[in-house]
């Protein structure tokens, strides 16, 4: 009769107390229920970033096809542009405006500029590192992106250029 | 023995200052499209202009690098963070870096290629 941690290979006798082996995965690293806006920002800014590098390598490719001549690179024009392909492109546009806004934060977040000086811990313990300039830092990353968003469909799909 | 002597805060560096570039850069190919309307810019000849400048060229070669850096190293950032032992580490690190450099070849083909049409 013991305390052992829970796996998933090793069922819990009936003397055992079962634990959680603490380890949560991907369903942890996308929960973003417990800790408010920072874990939002926490995962916004891995999805955004796989999602840019899955468009970047798609980029690549597509732009490869102007080394077939101008039949190639019309085809694969005629594919990316298109209403849905623009539809696209202006979740790209949103994406890449946050990862750089919000990764200028967590730049500045990294050197200790706007994290706020340590204080003791009193109840209910907010940490002083998740103060309004962090909030403030997520909410301008949105916004941004928000405008850009609206500045390219603009271009894409008005006038303006 | 970690496969990079590279330590995790000097990675760290090189990912900030990839990615600050990489917005700079970046900002002067979208500006290129938006010299006239967007569709105009994309037309084949226009694209291939583009190709024959030396400089664009150059800048062209700086984006493919310093986000392929940025973006490979942040895809194992991410999967260092969901596993950690020895052996995942050192194969993430091989197929990232396999994977970056496959995809700064192919790119640097297309622009040594599209530079001479």
């Amino acid at each position: 009769m013991g305390i052992k941690p829970n796996s998933e290979n090793t069922p819990s006798t009936g003397g055992d107390i079962k634990l959680k082996s603490g380890r949560e995965g991907l369903m942890g690293w996308l929960n973003p229920t417990r800790y408010g806006w920072e874990r939002v920002s926490y995962w916004l800014q891995r999805l955004t970033g796989v999602g840019l590098l899955i468009y970047f390598i798609g980029h690549i490719y597509e732009t490869s096809s102007l080394v077939n001549g101008i039949n190639a690179w019309n085809s694969m024009l005629e594919l990316t542009q298109t209403t849905g392909g623009h539809i696209f492109l202006l979740l790209v546009i949103g994406a890449s405006t946050f990862h750089t806004v919000n990764g200028l934060r967590l730049i500045f977040t990294e050197s200790g500029i706007g994290i706020g000086r340590p204080g003791r811990p009193d109840y209910p313990y907010d940490a002083t590192s998740l103060n309004y300039k962090q909030k403030s830092g997520i909410w301008v990353a949105m916004l941004l992106a928000a405008i850009a968003m609206l500045y390219g469909g603009m271009v894409m799909f008005g006038d303006v250029s | 023995m970690p496969l990079l002597k590279l330590r995790e805060s000097q990675i760290m560096k090189i990912h900030y200052l990839t990615g600050i570039c990489a917005v700079f850069f970046v900002a002067i190919h979208i500006l290129f499209r938006l010299i006239m309307p967007f569709g105009q810019s994309l037309e084949f000849h226009n694209v291939v202009a583009n190709y024959h400048n030396m400089y664009y060229v150059i800048l062209l070669e700086l984006i493919l690098v310093f986000i392929s850096i940025h973006g490979f190293n942040g895809l194992r950032i991410i999967l260092i963070e969901l596993k950690q032992n020895q052996w995942w580490e050192s194969t993430i690190t091989i197929l990232v870096l396999a994977a970056m450099i496959g995809v700064v070849a192919y790119g640097t083909r297309t622009i040594i290629i599209g530079s001479q049409l």
